[in-house]
């Protein structure tokens, strides 16, 4: 299943400036760990420790915050739009 | 309901209004709304990229009064986004807050703007909070933001966060006791150094128009009580990749453990998070901060400075550019020092250097 992954600006460092990719996955959780096997660094900028996300990077799936649908295991389907937004400080 | 006015009879209604009779003729403001603009006072904190495009905004709309509260001074490279200033302001050695406050004197006279050159921290922004309708998010770090956020939990005054860089962009209103607050949805700030800055990355003119137009909206329908049509939302956009979304946060208050508004831990505004160094947002300095009453003598200070660098100040700040070692060890500083004994350590990213430089130089 193919899953539009966005990256934001923050974090394209770590994609050589890539801004969407598909990836694959049933969850949340298998897509993520795509997205961080395929860039390096990602990783750590996502999660606190395997399982958990650093409290300043929220994932909304279609819009909606995992959070309150299923966290990590929200089940995701082909065609679903998937966004990382970190915490940004400028202004 | 009544009839819509016509422009001529809006101005008839009321003359002084008369400036505002095209805002005025959108209904839901009306001549009502426009006297509610007038009677508010709104903080704004901070005064740089977002702050100034709120502060214009705000000002040609008519709100009554602002209080502008800025630590910081006008380089030539903030021009670019920065809509208030201009190249006379950094020749002036203007700091940002009086610089605006002249500004604003020109578009609007009418319109009441106390300039105060500060650094908001957990020591004076409930002083600076009270008795406003509205708290503007016009900062470039994380810190003062979620100082704003306990301060707005502590007193139900609302607020409006605002943040960007390069073309993306965030904005969410806060109603305290209403909606979700800011550490309902980011609990912590990123570590130092861990994400870009607008030095690092970049930041365009118009992302910062987009969130501070955004924001100012959202503050003409609250000021206004068009309270049914505030953003519900997390807005959300990147320019560049004409991208534009509205988050869904709604269920936050309820669902997320948030320390702050959940459990009232109000751990910035209480001072145990946040200390009295911030390193500045991609600018390659320090702020360091004093507690509340200090008072520098500029005169005394730049015949200390003499020594070792070429001070120049003015009733508002002193600069003096700061050269250590020599040879490959040269490091270049500059120091600016306030009136407040605040100053902002460029040419470095390190708290203990920072703290080390004022030391030497200023004496603490």
């Amino acid at each position: 299943m193919a899953i539009k992954v966005r990256i934001p600006t923050p974090l394209r460092s770590l994609t050589n400036g890539v801004d969407m990719l598909e990836a694959a996955g049933a969850d949340v959780q298998s897509v993520l760990t795509e997205v961080c096997a395929r860039f390096s660094g990602m990783e750590k900028r996502l999660f606190k420790e395997p399982g958990e996300l650093n409290r300043f990077v929220n994932i909304y799936v279609n819009d909606e915050d995992i959070r309150f649908l299923e966290n990590l295991k929200t089940p995701v389907k082909d065609g679903d739009d998937l966004s990382i937004v970190p915490a940004i400080a400028g202004g | 309901m009544a009839l819509s006015q016509t422009a001529q009879e809006l101005e008839l209604a009321d003359p002084s209004l008369a400036r505002y009779n095209r805002q005025m003729l959108w209904e839901p403001i009306g001549i009502a709304g426009q006297k509610k603009l007038r009677a508010a006072h709104v903080l704004m904190v901070g005064c740089g990229a977002l702050g100034t495009v709120l502060a214009n905004t705000l000002a040609r709309a008519g709100v009554g009064t602002l209080t502008i509260v800025d630590r910081d001074f006008i380089e030539l490279n903030n021009l670019q986004r920065q809509v208030l200033f201009d190249e006379q302001d950094i020749a002036d050695q203007l700091p940002k807050a009086e610089a605006a406050k002249r500004k604003i004197a020109a578009i609007n006279s009418s319109v009441r703007v106390e300039a105060v050159v500060a650094d908001v921290n957990h020591t004076n922004i409930e002083q600076l909070a009270a008795g406003k309708h509205l708290l503007l998010d016009g900062t470039d770090n994380f810190e003062t933001r979620f100082l704003i956020n306990d301060t707005s939990i502590k007193t139900g005054i609302p607020w409006i966060y605002g943040a960007c860089i390069s073309a993306m962009g965030l904005g969410m209103v806060i109603r305290p006791g209403i909606t979700p607050c800011l550490r309902c949805i980011f609990e912590t700030a990123p570590p130092p150094g861990m994400n870009p800055t607008c030095d690092t990355a970049g930041v365009l003119g118009p992302t910062v128009n987009l969130v501070a137009s955004w924001q100012a909206m959202e503050a003409i329908k609250l000021l206004t009580e068009n309270i049914a049509t505030l953003s519900p939302f997390m807005f959300s956009f990147d320019m560049w990749d004409n991208r534009y979304q509205q988050l869904n946060v709604a269920k936050a208050r309820d669902i997320a453990d948030c320390p702050a508004c959940k459990h009232g831990n109000l751990e910035y505004l209480s001072g145990k998070f946040g200390g009295s160094t911030t390193t500045l947002c991609g600018r390659n300095a320090v702020q360091i901060s004093q507690p509340a009453g200090s008072r520098i003598d500029f005169e005394q200070v730049a015949k200390n400075l003499a020594a070792v660098g070429k001070p120049t100040f003015n009733k508002f700040m002193l600069k003096c550019p700061i050269r250590e070692g020599h040879g490959e060890n040269k490091k270049d500083f500059e120091i600016t020092l306030f009136s407040d004994g605040r100053a902002i350590i460029k040419g470095t990213n390190d708290a203990a250097t920072a703290k080390a430089i004022y030391a030497r130089y200023v004496g603490s």
